[in-house]
Formats: structure tokens, C-alpha cells, sequence
């Protein structure tokens, strides 16, 4: 971690609730991380996470529709020294005590984001969405 | 993502380039699994894959265990540092052919 990583920063940007988008919140977290100095390890960890959730919201908030012109809002902000990153949708509820990872000894394809979201961050939590989102969900890490 | 395959006696070689995610996956497969279902050893060479998500995770799987159908095998090759990051995350080091 860089000394001014405990710079105080918050931006957002929606997206398009595609695959196609995850590039570009990609490219959106690492933009900002850049701007926050934090380190490439941690970059490279943090994008994945996020990118993760985001995946979840098209592979599993959408699953129905496909074809959606919703968009999702990814918020990452920086406030002493905690990273907070929120995303935020329109999509079918999420039930939070369904979602969970395959068990990681479990060899086989798929259920392996959770996983990863939970190993990369110190906090997953589901909040109520406020009008007009249906679902918000916030991770959280200590820089 | 762009991909290059060469051909040698009974070895595929697939060489990825790019970033693997959700949205390339169907790719992905479509251009690894025709070599595994004709029985062939794929060479997986990751060199030019510097991000790669739980999606890109679930083909190296799905490939792998493909492959043990088929009685043949695919070998991941030149990983890059950052996508063994992401191997070892899923702690699939042990089980997936890496070279």
C-alpha cells in the first residue's frame, strides 16, 4: 500500500447490465485506483472482486433478462483508509442467504466468484436498495 | 479476446491473447474444446493473458476435466503472474497441468 492511498475519493459510473460491460468496469476501477495510488497487487485484486460482483449482477440479477437496457451503478469511494465500493441494481431481488460459493475442494465449473469476492474483501453486505434500486450490495476493505 | 492455434502431429497449441472474463468464455471454448472432443493434447499457452475471472477459471475446468474424458490432456503454459494469482485463489494449482 502507497502513503496516499488515505486519499478521500469518491466516484461513480453506471453501466450498461451486460457482459460486454465488464471491461469497462475494469477499466473504471482501475482508473480510479490509479488516481488512489494503491498498488498494483492490490489493483489487480480489488478489480477482481469488483469485477466479480458485477459479473454477478448480469449472470445472476438479470438472468432472465438479457437483453435489458438497465443500467448498474458501481460507486467506489475512499474515506480513512477504507475502501468502500457499492453497487447498486434493478434487478430480481437477491436473496442474500442464498448467495453462496461451491465448496472450493469441489472441483467443477462455476461458483467461484463468491468465493473470491469473500477471499479479496474484509466485508460482503447486502443493504436494502432504495427507490429506484432493487438491490445494493457494499464491499468493504480496510487499505 | 484473440486466440491463435497451431497444429503439430497430435498437439493443439491454443494461444490466447487478451482478457478472459464472462464475456468471451463461449469463445474460449468453442475454440479449445474441438481439439480436446478429436482426442488431441492442448497446450494452453496464457502467456498474452494478463486478467482472467472466475468464468475464464470455470473453462480451464471444464477443459481440464474434458480432457480426462477424452483420455488426453491439456497443459497450461507461460501463465502470466497475475492469472496464477487467480489459479492459485481458486486453489486449482495442484489439480490443473501448469507448465
Amino acid at each position: 500500500m502507497s502513503e496516499l492511498a488515505h486519499t478521500n475519493h469518491t466516484e461513480k459510473k453506471d453501466f450498461l447490465v451486460r457482459s460486454s460491460s465488464l471491461k469497462d468496469v475494469r477499466s473504471f476501477c482501475r482508473e480510479v485506483f490509479e488516481k488512489l495510488h494503491i498498488d498494483q497487487n492490490l489493483k489487480d485484486e480489488l478489480v477482481l472482486a469488483i469485477a466479480e460482483a458485477a459479473q454477478n449482477i448480469v449472470k445472476h440479477a438479470y438472468k432472465d433478462s438479457p437483453d435489458t437496457e438497465d443500467k448498474m451503478v458501481v460507486q467506489i469511494s475512499c474515506k480513512d483508509n477504507k475502501l468502500q465500493i457499492g453497487f447498486y441494481d434493478m434487478g430480481t431481488p437477491v436473496d442474500p442467504g442464498k448467495v453462496k460459493h461451491r465448496e472450493i475442494d469441489n472441483i467443477k465449473p462455476g461458483g467461484l466468484g463468491t468465493f473470491f469476492i469473500q477471499q479479496i474483501m474484509d466485508a460482503v453486505e447486502f443493504k436494502d436498495g432504495k427507490k429506484p434500486w432493487i438491490n445494493h450490495l457494499v464491499l468493504t476493505k480496510q487499505l | 479476446m484473440s486466440y491463435k492455434v497451431t497444429e503439430e502431429g497430435n498437439i493443439a497449441t491454443v494461444h490466447l491473447d487478451g482478457e478472459i472474463d464472462m464475456d468471451v468464455t463461449e469463445k474460449a471454448k468453442e475454440v479449445i474444446f474441438p481439439h480436446i472432443d478429436a482426442g488431441k493434447e492442448v497446450h494452453l499457452n496464457l502467456s498474452n493473458v494478463q486478467y482472467m475471472d472466475s468464468s475464464g477459471i470455470s473453462v480451464l475446468i471444464e477443459s481440464h476435466q474434458k480432457a480426462l474424458e477424452k483420455n488426453t490432456k491439456v497443459i497450461i503454459k507461460e501463465v502470466s503472474k497475475s492469472v496464477l494469482k487467480v489459479i492459485m485463489m481458486a486453489k486449482l494449482e495442484q489439480i490443473l497441468n501448469l507448465e
